[in-house]
């Protein structure tokens, strides 16, 4: 399957195309949008249409027996492990969003019409990891998550792949935050050496005081963008950071949008990059505060560090803002290591390849210590430091 | 044998020549005191000892135990023993600050030939020295010099020169933003290193400080050159007459 041949088609020409039913209404949403472009807003940093221009081998997913884990392993797209008493289905997704801003994530929809859903029991602490097999491949798979009024859940999510060259995967969750729970979501990625892409477009909708922080931390190589649409009810609250440590041609990032939609929302979003080689970091993020969103705090800030003259950081941060009644600010920086904190380490007698493994580790650790759970705070660590040593 | 001997230094920052022509000796176990009006060169002669980026050298030679430290790099010279107290201490979010101060340490300890510390040998090392300086135990967890007061991060700076037992020490200014109490923690943690070997440089705009640590000899720096050296008697009369009085000596 080419993607690029559903460039510019009408519902009835796509809907032949992906053998779906012409009515589906995210079809008609897909269509009116159509595929990305180079000129397509939430895709001028990533290079999308070299990804469509492959071709790709489609996958059947049909469904495994699920044997029993201490976590749920998504194996190229179908669930093969699971902690016993998980709840998790398949079926058709009841509830997307018709107000998304990414195509990629209705063709997600459309490409998997029965995603796998997961319900999060009381406090639950689950752990997710995508195991991707298949080279030349489209894996395409979605994830509607639901948690539980008053409970908080932990969800961390893991990336293995074996041989996935030139695969690209196209995954993504619909995520239902309930009413005065909270929601942590850890996503811990450094997969390399694969020449894969990816693209994952999430939604998530926070009811009134819901709580979510959303954490990814991204050293993974090759091509990843992620894509997230976040409404928040009211008193709802958005912790949202992302690490990027990217190396040689690494093309990834995050895109996202903030939508403040009840009172008394807060939100805060930070983005800490560290770019080396001819690497390219994406932060694209909006924050956009509506009408009916007064007393929001939404505070947002990106900082970049470039290792070498040939690295690129796309930061843009926006706020689009309709009201009076909030706090608010943004701000980015891209700059080199700090001289004066080199010197201070180096007239301590540290050499200055150490000290400046320490200015980058310590400039990643300010995010990354922000993981309350011990045991995930060192998982990543040791991811971070699996990529700063490669 | 001099422990440092700076001969005819000439030292600029960007264009403009800051240190011109300047001449000190620092004798083994001897304060010296360098005093001075603002913008006479202080801070440049500290950071042109410790080899800061910001400073060139265009003239002159600085002698560590006889040898010239001025091709080497800011590190070789923190291993070699010379130690800058700095001014104003960075603040490194991120680092931990006994992580920092172990691997300072231990590379010293490399240098020297020596066992490096694993980290409980050398947490039982710190715990000892924040005990001396009257500094809280959350020093070895926090990160270095990150929402430190004044006060700490001038104890962190003599918590750094106590472990790592540098032989040129260099306080610029460090009695700044001190209260009573700190400042006598400090001096106490300067005076420690005594030991009839060392030698300490002591950096100052007031004489508040020498009443700590009492100085050998001081020297005038004035408009990027030495113009007077005299015993401690010459405190009294920098007080009384200020700079203004001094004559450069021929």
């Amino acid at each position: 399957m080419k993607l690029l041949d559903l460039k510019q088609k009408t519902v009835e020409e796509a809907a032949a195309l992906l053998g779906v039913d012409p009515k589906a209404a995210a079809l008609e949403r897909f269509a009116a949008i159509g595929l990305p472009t180079k000129k397509s807003e939430e895709y001028r940093y990533f290079q999308i249409e070299k990804l469509f221009e492959k071709a790709y081998r489609t996958l059947s997913y049909v469904p495994h027996p699920i044997e029993e884990s201490d976590k749920i392993v998504i194996t190229d797209g179908m669930v093969t492990h699971a902690p016993k008493g998980m709840r998790i289905y398949y079926e058709q997704c009841q509830a997307i969003d018709m107000e998304h801003f990414d195509p990629l994530y209705y063709l997600g929809h459309l490409l998997s019409p029965h995603v796998i859903k997961i319900d999060l029991d009381g406090d639950a602490d689950v752990e997710i990891e995508h195991r991707y097999t298949q080279s030349g491949a489209l894996i395409n798979y979605r994830i509607v998550l639901l948690n539980q009024a008053n409970r908080h859940s932990t969800l961390f999510e893991s990336f293995h792949a074996e041989d996935i060259s030139d695969t690209l995967v196209l995954y993504g969750y619909d995520i239902f935050v309930a009413p005065d729970s909270t929601l942590r979501m850890l996503k811990n990625q450094n997969m390399h050496d694969n020449r894969y892409a990816m693209v994952a477009s999430h939604r998530f909708k926070l009811d009134q005081r819901a709580n979510a922080v959303i954490k990814s931390f991204d050293m993974g190589e090759d091509m990843g963008l992620q894509l997230i649409k976040a409404e928040l009810d009211r008193y709802a609250h958005i912790d949202a950071g992302h690490l990027l440590y990217l190396n040689n041609e690494a093309q990834r990032g995050t895109v996202s949008k903030i939508i403040h939609k009840g009172e008394y929302a807060t939100s805060h979003q930070e983005a800490k990059n560290i770019l080396d080689g001819h690497s390219r970091g994406i932060f694209d993020a909006l924050i956009k505060v509506e009408h009916s969103a007064k007393y929001t705090k939404a505070h947002q800030n990106s900082k970049a560090i470039l290792l070498d003259e040939r690295a690129y950081m796309a930061a843009k941060p926006q706020l689009e803002i309709y009201i009076d009644e909030l706090e608010a600010s943004h701000g980015s920086t891209t700059g080199q290591l700090d001289p004066k904190q080199l010197f201070y380490l180096r007239s301590r007698g540290i050499s200055e390849v150490e000290a400046r493994k320490m200015l980058v580790i310590a400039f990643a650790n300010t995010l990354i210590e922000q993981v309350k759970d011990h045991r995930h705070q060192e998982l990543i660590k040791q991811t971070f430091d699996e990529a700063f040593y490669r | 044998m001099k422990t440092l001997e700076i001969k005819d230094v000439h030292a600029k920052i960007g264009e403009k020549e800051i240190l011109k022509g300047l001449n000190l000796e620092l004798e083994p176990g001897k304060v010296h005191a360098i005093m001075g009006p603002n913008g006479a060169g202080k801070s440049t002669l500290s950071k042109t000892i410790v080899g800061h980026y910001d400073v060139e050298v265009t003239e002159g030679d600085i002698l560590y135990k006889g040898k010239s430290i001025l091709e080497m790099e800011p590190e070789e010279r923190a291993l070699e023993g010379i130690f800058l107290s700095f001014q104003h201490p960075v603040e490194i979010p991120g680092v931990n600050n006994a992580y920092f101060l172990r691997t300072a340490l231990n590379a010293k300890r490399k240098h020297e030939g020596k066992e490096e510390l694993n980290a409980a040998e050398f947490l039982r090392e710190m715990k000892k020295y924040l005990e001396m300086l009257g500094m809280k135990a959350d020093m070895i967890s926090r990160s270095l010099n990150e929402g430190f007061s004044g006060g700490e991060k001038k104890r962190n700076e003599i918590l750094q020169m106590l472990m790592l037992e540098p032989e040129v020490i260099i306080l610029d200014e460090i009695d700044s933003g001190l209260d009573i109490d700190a400042l006598r923690a400090v001096s106490e943690g300067i005076n420690m290193m005594k030991d009839g070997k060392r030698s300490f440089l002591v950096i100052t705009h007031y004489s508040r400080i020498l009443d700590y640590i009492k100085p050998d000899y001081i020297h005038v720096l004035k408009d990027g050159r030495i113009i007077k050296t005299a015993g401690p008697e010459l405190v009294a009369q920098l007080e009384e007459e200020g700079y203004e009085s001094i004559e450069e000596e021929a």
